[in-house]
């Protein structure tokens, strides 16, 4: 039997785990070279105590993650983070900002005990050494396989570093600034085919910084274009509050 | 004897545990508690960009990604005064069926069904009824093929925004789409066929059944708040008055009532609701799987959801034929910033979904309010497992807490939407 396989979700949508039975075609080849040991959303049963594989969406937000993932980087072999919520924080981490009792009053009320041991939303990455990541809001479930079969087949993956503008052009998409409007592929880490902007929709950044991006020609290319840099950093935080970033 | 528990249930989205108090062969107490952390939604779009909230409250659900953007769509129109063309709203119910094919086929074949025939995933399957397994990926795709077309992906659509469509798909690929769904209308009704054989408890909810309802379609995307048993009809815009919602200590999900008393929404709800609207071939999958509308037990809303998906492709296929001969445009009209507020609401596979904002003069967020299907029908559940648990607690252990679970999975809950 293959590789034994945990899927575990913090707190997320399960928009990447939906994606993961998305693979239709491919599911049941899958399904063939591993050992799907535990999948809550799929299949009765427990948390095994060994595994070899363990794939995690989501945002750590309570102390129970934290030490769940803790145990999860001391069994399993090897830990892929999946996902925008896994990889810098996503849309869960804006909850981080600012003040999170208050955001607890605004939606619950005062003086309610709910939502126990809730802790400043994060990263994955930010709690525990992955081993792979697959970035994105949802995952691409192309680019998921890739990381898998280079997983099964014990070869390291290393996501694109560079920023989302090469691959754009490559489309022959016209640039959103030239049309006035805001656009984060400038900033941000490609390998998913620019998909939104050839739809017709700006980057929104999901995938997260690129490595590779050159921030201060990006702070340049909003200002040219009337963007302010408190505006660019607003739009750049949507995804990325996990990290300190500056233009 | 201490409590009896189910941690996570499993074949659920989201966390949630069920606890019961037996005593001496006797059902004390039994509740759902909803462990599925918080992420506040509600307070993370508030100053945000008013075209920035249908992406982020997509994020509450990725099983009903295209119904939280388009009610959140449709209360951002509301609030900002914007009207779309005929064939933005006919698009955007092409992408509510998409998210209810590939909804009601998860919930339906890997969710469900195990429990009918005594296994603990859809997995083993693959190797004693292939065919079944392949029915259920082929319709699960055919909604995911339906989202991608329309929306640009099967999970989180791109191309749906405040005022219209960002691109639109190719007509020829259209036609072709209509003519699948019509191929696979056997797969639809083999479906109903499959869950008529799966027996059901002899069981009765005490709560009432919200759906929204109209006089031209079968509303899921539209229409106004009808109550079945209350007798009445509201439009959404009021739903802040009809809809109490209460905060709880077991839960991270709050619970609602409408009247003073629980109420469920969903498929079941909405065929009560609407039965006279469905295709000819669902009304005759409905009659042939012996349901009547209206169904009370909790059970049928399986079956319910069974008899969508027959309708969903009828009236899919005739959505993509008046698409292809209506002309008119879907980009989107031009919105004019200003400050307002407004609501809105579709039904999504698991029932009613509301949105509503408030944005100042600048378009800037500065306050929204979310309740879900599921927050919905936590309080109804809990009552339905308080009259159901003392009539199964005699079966054995396991058997005893799988028939709870079968009854919290018939509510096909989705416990990240019922917290967000």
């Amino acid at each position: 039997m293959g590789a034994r396989v945990v899927v575990l979700g913090l707190a997320s949508d399960f928009g990447c785990q939906v994606q993961l039975t998305n693979i239709e075609d491919h599911l049941l080849d899958v399904l063939g070279l591993i050992d799907l040991s535990y999948w809550q959303l799929a299949s009765s049963g427990h948390m095994p105590d060994e595994y070899d594989v363990a794939l995690v969406e989501g945002a750590v937000t309570t102390d129970e993650h934290v030490e769940l993932l803790r145990k999860v980087r001391e069994t399993a072999a090897v830990v892929i983070a999946i996902g925008s919520c896994a990889v810098t924080g996503g849309i869960p981490a804006l909850a981080g900002t600012g003040d999170l009792e208050g955001r607890y009053e605004a939606v619950y009320g005062e003086g309610t005990d709910v939502a126990r041991g809730r802790t400043r939303p994060v990263a994955v990455t930010s709690v525990i050494e992955v081993d792979y990541i697959v970035p994105g809001c949802p995952i691409d479930t192309g680019e998921f396989l890739k990381v898998l079969s280079r997983v099964l087949g014990g070869l390291s993956d290393k996501p694109s570093e560079q920023p989302m503008c090469f691959a754009c052009k490559t489309r022959e998409n016209v640039c959103f600034f030239e049309k006035g409007e805001m656009c984060l592929g400038v900033v941000t880490r490609s390998g998913c085919h620019a998909r939104c902007i050839s739809l017709g929709r700006p980057c929104t950044g999901c995938r997260g910084i690129a490595p590779e991006a050159n921030l201060g020609a990006a702070r340049d290319v909003f200002e040219q274009h009337g963007f302010e840099t408190a505006r660019s950093l607003h739009a750049m935080n949507l995804y990325n509050t996990n990290e300190e970033v500056a233009l | 004897m201490p409590l009896l528990t189910v941690e996570h249930v499993a074949r659920i989205e989201g966390h949630g545990t069920i606890t019961v108090d037996v005593h001496d062969g006797e059902v004390r107490d039994i509740s759902m508690d909803v462990v599925e952390p918080a992420r506040f939604f509600e307070s993370i779009v508030v100053g945000r960009r008013f075209d920035e909230a249908p992406l982020i409250t997509s994020r509450i659900c990725g099983i009903c990604s295209p119904n939280h953007a388009l009610t959140s769509i449709k209360a951002m129109e509301a609030a900002l005064g914007v009207d779309v063309s005929e064939r933005t709203r006919v698009m955007r119910k092409l992408l509510v069926y998409g998210s209810y094919l590939q909804n009601h086929a998860t919930h339906l074949y890997l969710f469900a069904a195990p429990d009918f025939v005594g296994l603990p995933s859809v997995f083993p399957l693959v190797e004693t009824h292939p065919e079944v397994v392949e029915r259920a990926l082929r319709i699960k795709k055919l909604g995911n093929d339906l989202t991608t077309l329309v929306g640009g992906r099967p999970v989180h659509p791109i191309t749906a925004v405040v005022g219209g469509f960002t691109s639109e798909p190719d007509p020829h690929v259209l036609e072709g789409f209509a003519e699948t769904l019509r191929e696979l209308a056997e797969d639809l009704t083999e479906t109903v066929g499959l869950f008529s054989t799966f027996e059901v408890p002899d069981f009765s909810t005490s709560g009432d059944m919200l759906a929204l309802s109209s006089e031209d379609d079968y509303a899921i995307y539209e229409g106004d708040v009808v109550a079945v048993d209350g007798g009445w009809r509201k439009p959404v815009s009021a739903y802040r008055d009809f809809i109490r919602e209460q905060v709880l200590t077991h839960s991270n999900a709050k619970h609602s009532m409408v009247d003073g008393r629980t109420f469920m929404v969903g498929a079941l709800p909405r065929v009560n609701a609407s039965s006279d609207s469905l295709t000819q071939q669902a009304k005759d999958a409905l009659r042939n799987a012996g349901v009547s509308a209206v169904s009370r037990n909790t059970f049928h809303n399986n079956m319910c959801q069974a008899v969508e998906l027959v309708d969903a492709a009828g009236r899919c296929a005739g959505y993509i034929d008046q698409l292809l001969e209506m002309g008119g445009s879907t980009a989107p009209v031009s919105v004019a910033v200003r400050a307002g507020e407004g609501a809105g609401a579709t039904e999504a596979p698991r029932g009613t979904l509301y949105h509503s904002y408030r944005v100042d003069d600048d378009g800037i967020i500065t306050a929204g309010d979310v309740i879900t299907p599921t927050a919905q029908n936590l309080a109804n559940l809990e009552a339905d497992m308080r009259v159901f648990a003392p009539t199964v607690v005699g079966l054995p252990r396991d058997e005893f807490l799988l028939s709870l679970e079968q009854l919290v999975r018939a509510y096909d809950p989705c416990l990240s939407c019922a917290v967000h």
